[in-house]
């Protein structure tokens, strides 16, 4: 009956739910700053942000495709692509680099339109659909790289990404908060982004009353594409290589991230900042248990428990606060 | 609002626009099969069918029940990698040591399937982010335990795997064993239809005096038991305890469980489909192994065959999201 209640599109209820994972990262924060004061240096704090990217960016993706109430499975598939394709195409030549991030752009939102047309136009569920496009990009990215890790990033690529401006902030970090804080706006200003949470909340009464549902939904997969691809791209800046397997597996840690944001599997609601707060609260978890010293396999098992507590936490909040 | 928290997607579950769809994609793909490869049809090469099967098969069974019921299992490809790591280590080879072998690997499976389920119903996380966060930890208990392959299969378990029974290879029996199993369980018991119906509507089951945590806890203890016989199966297909042996596997599992016919909305279930779907994939792979297509065009036909496959499959009346 709560559930039923809170469910309600305005009201203080509603927005004390989106709160909830700001009160977790907020918490999170204060444990770490308790235990590490590297976590109340700007710079570190910074270092933070830019680890989050390429979750992050991709995340800003898959909240928008999940506030349509459909899933995005092939973004782990498409970081991949992204990072080799980019190295590839950079070639080493400083000359490449914005055709490189140009095309990479493009093919991860062809791969997002594909996701859309058939999920729009075959109506198809959405888990599936991208499950079985993200094999295919899989094998693709394996047909283009021949199997090894092939190309060479520009000289200059990640210098600039990782560059400080004004001394403290990376222009990745930058990045990732620049085009989180523009899909807010889309999200929140535009015809597209309310379009989204009124299919994702009812799409038979979205139909009826004439929204361009498919239209809509082609957008937000081209749009989940390309992000995840730019989001490959942010791999390639941290890592200076590419390698085909980069981001198999990152699209659990994206959906568990827009998850913990507040953007629930069933459409309709969250949004993009709850994301950047969720992609925030992993990544701090993470830096905890690096901190505390503990092996890669350890780490493993903690990064889960971490997801299964905070999600736990996180419900807990939301329904008795 | 508990219902549509368990389901992927919001949608009362349609009817299967063909529930023999797959049933005619396997005859197809078969005769296909056939007329181009002629030594597919050899019975040296369909007992090889049969033994590349019955992994994917008898995890694919435990799946069905978990997704009929309107959840998701992501844990089992790892939970598969621990127990044939720690079944070939206890092993060693030793033929005195497989029943106490295959005793650790049931209470392993059966103890993670608790786990899940427990955590399942008093953290209210959804399953695909529970069981990813299980996921997680698995892979870090197995590294922890071991980084590289680890003891020994012994010949009882290579029998199981590899051997024929009066001339039939002993994976025809046991693809038949579970899909008889999980049919008869799935539709002509109490627990089936009571399974059913929490998937299809958890508050309707509640309403009929059905305990939907019950139901769900022994859904996914089924499903840790039959992941921990595909992991004794898998050692016996490697001969050794190989850590990473589970990777993608829950993936798979899934993809064979739609395939086959079962909603991820829950509410219905097809044994017999999803064991028809595991052997469409096998024998895709089968066949274009003996044609020697190179593994990467492999990954791209299985991920077109996903996606066709869903086309054809797809609810006769839906909203696209």
């Amino acid at each position: 009956m709560r559930a039923l209640i809170t469910r309600s599109p305005v009201g203080s209820a509603e927005r004390l739910q989106g709160a909830a994972i700001w009160v977790v990262l907020a918490l999170l924060f204060l444990l770490a700053a308790a235990l590490s004061e590297a976590f109340l240096r700007p710079i570190y704090l910074f270092n933070l942000i830019r680890q989050a990217a390429p979750v992050g960016i991709t995340a800003v993706g898959v909240t928008l495709v999940m506030i349509l109430g459909g899933v995005d499975l092939s973004v782990g598939a498409v970081i991949s692509l992204g990072a080799v394709l980019c190295a590839v195409l950079m070639n080493g030549q400083t000359s490449n680099l914005a055709t490189a991030v140009l095309v990479t752009s493009l093919a991860g939102a062809a791969v997002g339109l594909v996701n859309g047309v058939v999920i729009a136009l075959g109506r198809a569920s959405p888990f599936i659909v991208t499950l079985g496009i993200a094999i295919a990009v899989y094998g693709l990215t394996l047909l283009y790289s021949g199997g090894t890790a092939r190309g060479e990033v520009s000289p200059g690529f990640r210098e600039f990404m990782n560059y400080r401006v004004g001394g403290v902030a990376p222009v990745l970090a930058l990045a990732f908060l620049g085009l989180a804080a523009v899909m807010a706006w889309l999200q929140r200003a535009t015809r597209f982004g309310r379009s989204l949470y009124l299919i994702g909340s009812n799409p038979r009464a979205a139909r009826l009353c004439g929204l361009p549902v498919a239209a809509v939904t082609l957008g937000a997969y081209a749009l989940s594409g390309l992000f995840a691809a730019l989001g490959g791209i942010a791999l390639l800046a941290r890592a200076g290589v590419s390698s085909t397997y980069v981001g198999r597996g990152l699209e659990f840690d994206v959906l568990a991230a827009v998850v913990l944001g507040g953007t629930t599997f069933q459409g309709g609601r969250g949004g993009v900042g709850g994301s950047v707060a969720g992609v925030l609260v992993l990544v701090i978890a993470f830096n905890l248990v690096n901190i505390l010293g503990l092996s890669f396999y350890a780490q493993l098992m903690v990064k889960g428990a971490i997801i299964i507590a905070a999600s736990a936490a996180y419900e807990y909040v939301q329904r008795y606060h | 609002m508990t219902v549509r928290a368990v389901n992927l997607r919001a949608r009362p579950p349609a009817p299967l626009s063909g529930p023999f769809a797959i049933f005619a994609l396997l005859l197809g793909v078969g005769a296909a099969a056939a007329l181009w490869v002629p030594q597919f049809a050899t019975p040296a090469n369909l007992a090889n069918v049969a033994n590349q099967s019955a992994v994917l098969a008898v995890l694919a069974v435990g799946q069905t029940f978990v997704i009929a019921c309107g959840m998701i299992d992501l844990s089992v490809g790892q939970l598969l990698g621990l127990v044939a790591v720690l079944a070939c280590d206890l092993m060693a080879g030793r033929s005195a040591w497989v029943a106490p072998a295959v005793g650790v690997a049931f209470a392993v499976g059966l103890g993670v399937g608790l786990l899940n389920g427990v955590l399942n119903n008093r953290l209210r996380v959804h399953p695909l982010i529970l069981t990813f966060g299980m996921l997680s930890v698995l892979q870090g208990v197995i590294f922890l335990y071991t980084d590289r392959s680890t003891g020994l299969t012994a010949p009882e378990i290579l029998w199981l795997a590899n051997g024929a029974l009066a001339g039939i290879p002993v994976s025809v029996f046991v693809i038949a064993a579970a899909g008889i199993a999980g049919h008869w369980l799935l539709q002509r018991t109490r627990f089936g239809l009571h399974l059913r119906a929490v998937g299809s509507s958890e508050e309707g089951a509640r309403r009929a005096g059905i305990d939907p945590g019950r139901i769900k806890l022994l859904a996914f203890v089924l499903s840790g038991v039959s992941a921990a016989i595909a992991g004794l199966i898998i050692a016996g297909r490697l001969g050794t305890g190989y850590p990473n042996a589970g990777n993608g596997f829950e993936l798979d599992a899934i993809v064979a469980v739609v395939l086959g016919g079962t909603s991820l909305a829950g509410g219905r279930g097809s044994i017999p489909g999803t064991v028809a779907a595991v052997l469409v994939l096998g024998i895709a792979s089968n066949v274009l192994n003996l044609a020697e297509i190179s593994a990467f065009i492999q990954m791209v036909v299985k991920g077109l065959i996903v996606v066709a496959a869903v086309l054809v499959n797809r609810p006769r009346e839906k909203v696209s999201g």
